[in-house]
């Protein structure tokens, strides 16, 4: 028995310019928002971005942005949703796939093999087209999301995502560990959430002699401004990743 | 359409499976399409037609089998098919037709009401055989 899908996930992918996975093996830091906002701030310096949700069991990148679950149309594939309600001035567009634009609400209960599953059809059967870049918003924990893509995804990047918490560092020096095993470059660690000066998030990052990429801090007006794109992309937060994804050589 | 997909993914793999091997020799490809992802067999047919056109294989015949789902419950272990979810409409059907997966967001147990429950079989679309010549050059 063969399963072809593994056979075209490199051609499906192979027009895109950059790819990176924001991961934590802490839940709770924030790797949704950092992806969303770094798609918003790739789309505002005009880049065409892809967001490919793979939070299968908490799907929240479309109520970030603001887009709402529906069939997807189909071109040899499927095709990922636009983001809409989306201001770039110099043409960057944002489009969107996930299991959340499937399932909406509804709870979405997977074992270990059908989460594989899942990652392995969406990758398989969604057209992107030429993007810049495709960010791939991440569950937490080192589990099947992580562990599938170091192995299907070629040129894969991660941007590591953790607050400045005792609690999530500990937790996120696993991950670096376990990316340096499967040989995943780091693009960054980010520090999100930050409220005033405190470097343990630098400090780890610099243990594992991964880039530092920056902070975002945190910011009241970043859950009022969910699921609205466009004014997500003019908080604060958003240039603060923004800088991120330039510390980063993004 | 995008049985067109999944049509390309079996003709790659079917090449990847064949290596170093004369594309030639390869007679037959036994296809199963689970029940669960109700791929429209017409479509399936035609892409896989039209994308073998530029193949070295394209001689090679394709046998699409339906393979029927079936379902476990992990709870009551209830054992139950396709046709006893009579409650999936329109969106749910589309929606397990791109991602079988998201059988679990609309399909419950009919016994216990379960959400926790095994796709046994029939889920997606699977190579389940290649038949090479074993004849002349082939052998």
């Amino acid at each position: 028995m063969i399963d072809p899908r593994p056979s075209v996930v490199a051609a499906r992918l192979a027009g895109i310019g950059r790819i990176a996975a924001f991961c934590s093996a802490k839940g709770g830091v924030g790797k949704t928002l950092c992806t969303t906002l770094a798609g918003l701030a790739l789309a505002a310096r005009g880049k065409n971005v892809g967001i490919l949700d793979l939070d299968l069991q908490g799907s929240t990148a479309h109520l970030f942005l603001g887009v709402r679950p529906g069939m997807p149309r189909e071109d040899k594939g499927i095709l990922p949703l636009p983001v809409t309600d989306l201001e770039s001035a110099r043409g960057g567009g944002l489009v969107l796939m996930g299991a959340g634009v499937f399932a909406g609400n509804r709870a979405l209960a997977l074992r270990g093999h059908e989460v594989s599953d899942a990652i392995l059809e969406l990758l398989a059967v969604t057209i992107w087209g030429p993007l810049d870049a495709l960010l791939l918003d991440l569950p937490p924990g080192i589990g099947e999301e992580v562990m599938d893509l170091a192995r299907l995804v070629p040129r894969l990047q991660a941007f590591v995502v953790s607050t400045p918490s005792a609690a999530s560092t500990a937790v996120v020096e696993r991950l670096l560990a376990f990316l340096s095993e499967v040989k995943v470059p780091v693009a960054g660690v980010i520090a999100n959430m930050t409220r005033g000066d405190d470097s343990s998030v630098r400090d780890l990052a610099s243990r594992f002699d991964a880039r530092y990429a920056g902070e975002v801090p945190w910011e009241p007006q970043v859950e009022p401004a969910l699921g609205s794109a466009a004014r997500l992309g003019q908080t604060a937060a958003a240039a603060a990743m923004d800088a991120v994804l330039k510390g980063a050589g993004w | 359409m995008h049985e067109w997909a999944l049509a390309e993914a079996v003709i790659e793999a079917t090449a990847g499976a064949l290596g170093g091997r004369d594309p030639s020799c390869l007679r037959g490809v036994t296809v199963l399409l689970g029940e669960l992802q109700a791929i429209d067999r017409e479509i399936f047919t035609f892409a896989l037609e039209t994308l073998l056109q530029e193949r070295p294989f394209r001689a090679a015949s394709y046998t699409l089998q339906t393979e029927p789902a079936r379902f476990r419950c992990t709870t009551c272990e209830r054992d139950w098919t396709l046709a006893e979810c009579t409650s999936l409409e329109g969106d749910a059907r589309e929606a397990i037709h791109f991602l079988p997966e998201t059988a679990h967001a609309f399909v419950r147990c009919p016994s216990c009401g379960s959400p926790d429950y095994r796709v046994q079989a029939g889920r997606g679309v699977r190579i389940e055989s290649l038949t090479l010549d074993r004849a002349g050059s082939c052998a």
